[in-house]
């Protein structure tokens, strides 16, 4: 008997279910609040930020973007120290890091050892789970005096008679400065472009790859020939993500940079970014020029992120796409 | 093409339709993918959909148990009666109406939960029972579905700990606890092996004293072993729909004759 | 067939990049090395009891870090609190209720960007929003700022865990009459409980190490303090203080400090993996 006729012999009638169940409602309701919190979360941060920066840019307009004054005291402040040093930090760690963070997944994928990989991309690995503090404390503590001692005087002696490159590695050798900076964010960002341009690299179809070599190819031949084209939105997506990340890294900077706000000629002088001016002065600002100064600086990191990081994706989603 | 109408022999038994397809329509979004089907279930008749991939045979099936409406654009059209009300415009809430009518898929899909679990997790959506009657009914779906034999001992381990062949019957086990008054098999058995096929086989002839069954099958020997009524579809039309016997041994349609002897397929 | 001159030059070519990826490896380990064996050697030279039972002294005293840890466990438990059920749910829409819709997309969107946005960005919005009109620093603040940090991390691997459940057991779950939030709660969590766990260990380990969205927010505190309302101490920002002194036994602290963040946020990495292992396994 099937179950409506077991009911109705005894006299019962099926339990009847509202139209839409209660649970239903709820849980959508629920999970739809969750998300759009999401976006009230990005929308209150931007909002926030704007607000807290009009005092500063209504007293100083677009000049705050190219000023390099920064003095509390007589309360004028300009943004171009803070911006030069974290765009300048964030190429110089890009420069070093792509290539050793590509030439690190290709070695993943094309020559190492099956039993090997794995252990050697989870080590790779731990190195972005660091927390960026510890980077910070290295950093002061050993990398900086051993470029003092060593890298530094150097580089310093050698270009001392070359023509421009004398004025770009120029000492005293402080050990702290911008380069110093760039050389922790690089080992920051590297485990990241090895991981996404990792996962990039294996999806290219192995016959693909097996044609090529069947070829005569030699293996850097297919890399290049192959693989990257193959790749290449996602190779620029993850170069995006990483230089995202590294504008808006704080606690490593901060420590090594140096602090000064200066736009210097050398890359070894000290300097700033916006996350480490923030990060520094932000407990000790007096009066509300400086404190809306400062948020005015994390506006302009925000907003500069936000688009690096949303070219990033849309060329990551791109390569997605390619591949369907 | 409009269904042949049944045969005479057929007729003469009165058998009473439990599902009445009347043309029906299936859309992808733009496109149509069932044209006008005109077909009746039979009820506790075993009735086979067969016909080449693609032909829209699995397409047919999860329209009667509205399983395509949890995926966008796709749409059905026209009428699926049951009991004098149509299931696709009906008021009452699609999840009541699935219980009615239970579906068993190709691949084997137990719940992550114990095999207890499994079958009383149906039951309990709709019934408040007291711990002995659950028993009582668990046991029976199983040995409905001839697994108890084998799991008795382990009633509280895991479902997704059996094999493949147990994990399937596990899945009709769940589909009968929660009586409904039809069955839905999508290609039960392309996933097993021949002994485990063998067995569902027969559980399929025992279930059909119960329950009205509808079945899609690339195997046409299985059809031919198991089931009483078979419609022949092809490009999401129905060509011919008869007896199993008369439909195997002497079907009207070329197509159909054509598709029986392998020439496509 | 003889090597023709291009031949061996483009073997050669192949064989000097292929040299340099190696190198590029071994670099990547090495720094691994150095960073991990510098932090273990300076680290370990302070730890004792007192570290794990005293406050921050002040300079040229002896002390520890117990009111440090204790914040910092406090403000990680209650972020996790306040994070992960929003971001479960979320992660749910985005994967569930919301797959097809278009609002779905703008949502994990944004979420991708918040994954990576400067947190000390955070901590400004945090400050302007609880800080300034509370009056005062506190606690709670930083513990709301470290959630903002969570919900991006699990609302992602929620969505990516639960897609991962196979629509057949959906159907599966529909076909026996379950209703939508039912299939959810009981079926697809109950199948994706592994790896949204690991999202939330991995949040967890994410925001241990946080300093900046802590430093306007949760301040610092020098004693002992169990009240949320007021600035509370945390590992990271007393390891900022300490190290970027001229004390050397705050240094040591600091160090000591770092040690610690950076084992506890190992383990969990570990242990997150290990489940994931296991689950694969059955």
């Amino acid at each position: 008997m099937s179950l409506s006729e077991t009911l109705a012999a005894t006299g019962q009638t099926r339990p009847r279910v509202s139209a839409r169940p209660i649970g239903d409602r709820v849980l959508h309701a629920l999970t739809f609040g969750s998300a759009i919190l999401v976006l009230v979360v990005l929308g209150g941060v931007f909002v926030s930020l704007v607000e807290g920066s009009l005092p500063a840019l209504q007293a100083f307009g677009l000049k705050f973007l190219v000023d390099e004054t920064w003095n509390p005291a007589t309360e004028v402040f300009g943004a171009a120290a803070p911006i030069y040093g974290t765009l300048l930090t964030s190429a110089i760690a890009l420069i070093i890091a792509v290539p050793v963070g590509l030439g690190i997944s290709i070695f993943l994928t094309e020559l190492c050892p099956a039993w090997a990989a794995r252990p050697i991309a989870i080590a790779i690995e731990l190195l972005a789970g660091i927390p960026s503090i510890i980077y910070g404390i290295w950093g002061l503590f050993v990398l900086a005096p051993f470029l003092q001692r060593t890298f530094q005087p150097f580089v310093i002696g050698v270009f001392h008679h070359v023509p421009l490159l004398n004025k770009l590695f120029a000492g005293p050798p402080y050990g702290i400065g911008v380069f110093t900076a760039a050389i922790i964010l690089a080992i920051m960002i590297l485990p990241f472009i090895s991981s996404v341009t990792r996962d990039v690299f294996e999806t290219v179809p192995h016959v693909l790859k097996e044609a090529t070599y069947g070829l005569g190819c030699t293996t850097w031949e297919v890399i290049r020939r192959v693989v990257i084209p193959h790749t290449r939105a996602g190779v620029i997506g993850a170069i995006m993500l990483a230089l995202g990340r590294a504008l808006g890294e704080t606690m490593a900077v901060t420590f090594v940079i140096g602090n000064a706000h200066k736009i210097a000629a050398s890359i070894l002088a000290p300097g700033t970014t916006i996350s480490a001016t923030i990060a520094n002065e932000f407990t000790e600002a007096t009066g509300d020029l400086y404190t809306s100064s400062l948020i005015a600086l994390g506006l302009i990191l925000f907003v500069v992120t936000f688009i690096v990081l949303a070219a990033a994706r849309f060329m990551l989603h791109r390569m997605e796409q390619q591949g369907k | 093409m409009n269904a042949e109408s049944p045969s005479d022999a057929v007729r003469s038994t009165g058998a009473k339709e439990k599902i009445s397809i009347r043309n029906l329509s299936f859309y992808y979004d733009q496109s149509k993918a069932l044209k006008g089907i005109n077909l009746p279930l039979y009820e506790r008749q075993v009735t086979a959909f067969i016909g080449p991939s693609g032909c829209g045979k699995s397409t047919l099936l999860r329209i009667l148990n509205r399983i395509y409406e949890l995926y966008p654009k796709q749409r059905a059209e026209g009428e699926v009666m049951m009991d004098g009300e149509n299931i696709l415009t009906s008021k009452e809430p699609v999840d009541s109406l699935r219980s009615k009518i239970g579906m068993v898929f190709q691949k084997p899909t137990p719940f992550p939960m114990s095999i207890y679990d499994n079958i009383a997790f149906g039951i309990r959506l709709y019934e408040k029972l007291p711990g002995s009657e659950m028993n009582d009914r668990v046991e029976s779906a199983l040995r409905r579905a001839a697994l108890w034999d084998e799991v008795k001992d382990k009633l509280h381990t895991s479902g997704q700990g059996l094999s493949g062949g147990q994990q399937q019957r596990l899945c009709i086990a769940r589909t009968v606890a929660v009586k409904p008054e039809v069955i839905l098999l999508d290609e039960p058995c392309s996933a097993l092996d021949p002994i485990s096929t063998a067995r569902i086989e027969e559980l399929i002839d025992e279930l059909k004293t119960d329950y009205t069954i509808a079945i899609v099958t690339h195997n046409m020997q299985q059809a031919a072993r198991c089931t009483n009524y078979a419609a022949f579809m092809f490009l999401g039309e129905l060509i011919e729909f008869d007896t199993t016997e008369k439909l195997f041994t002497s079907p009207s349609q070329p197509k159909t004759q054509e598709y029986i002897t392998g020439r496509f397929g | 067939m003889a090597s023709s001159a291009i031949t061996i030059r483009r073997r050669f070519r192949s064989k000097v990049f292929m040299g340099l990826s190696i190198a590029a490896a071994g670099l990547g380990l090495l720094m691994l090395a150095i960073i991990l064996g510098t932090l273990i050697y300076k680290g370990v030279a302070g730890i004792n009891l007192a570290v794990f039972t005293e406050m921050t002294p002040p300079p040229g005293s002896e002390g520890g870090l117990l009111n440090a840890i204790f914040g910092s466990v406090v403000m990680t438990i209650i972020a996790i609190v306040i994070g992960t059920p929003i971001s479960i749910l979320a992660g749910t829409y985005l994967a569930e209720y919301g797959r097809y819709r278009r609002l779905a997309h703008i949502v994990r969107f944004i979420n991708d960007i918040l994954l990576s946005a400067p947190s000390i960005v955070v901590g400004l919005f945090v400050y302007e929003i609880l800080v300034t009109t509370l009056g005062h620093f506190s606690g709670i603040a930083g513990a709301i700022a470290l959630s903002i940090l969570v919900i991006p991390i699990v609302v992602r691997t929620t969505e990516d865990m639960l897609r991962l459940v196979p629509d057949t057991l959906r159907e599966a779950a529909a076909s026996v009459g379950t209703p939508r939030w039912r299939m959810i709660v009981s079926i697809a969590y109950r199948a994706a409980s592994t790896g949204i766990t690991t999202g939330v260990l991995l949040a967890v380990a994410r925001i241990s190490g946080e300093t900046a969205p802590l430093l306007f927010t949760a301040l610092n505190n020098q004693f002992w303090s169990s009240d949320l309302n007021q600035p509370l101490a945390s590992l990271p920002v007393v390891i900022f203080q300490f190290a970027l002194s001229p004390y050397e036994d705050w240094q040591q602290l600091a160090w000591t400090g770092a040690l610690l963040i950076t084992l506890s946020v190992l383990i969990l990495s570990i242990f997150a993996r290990m489940i994931t292992a296991r689950k694969a396994q059955r």
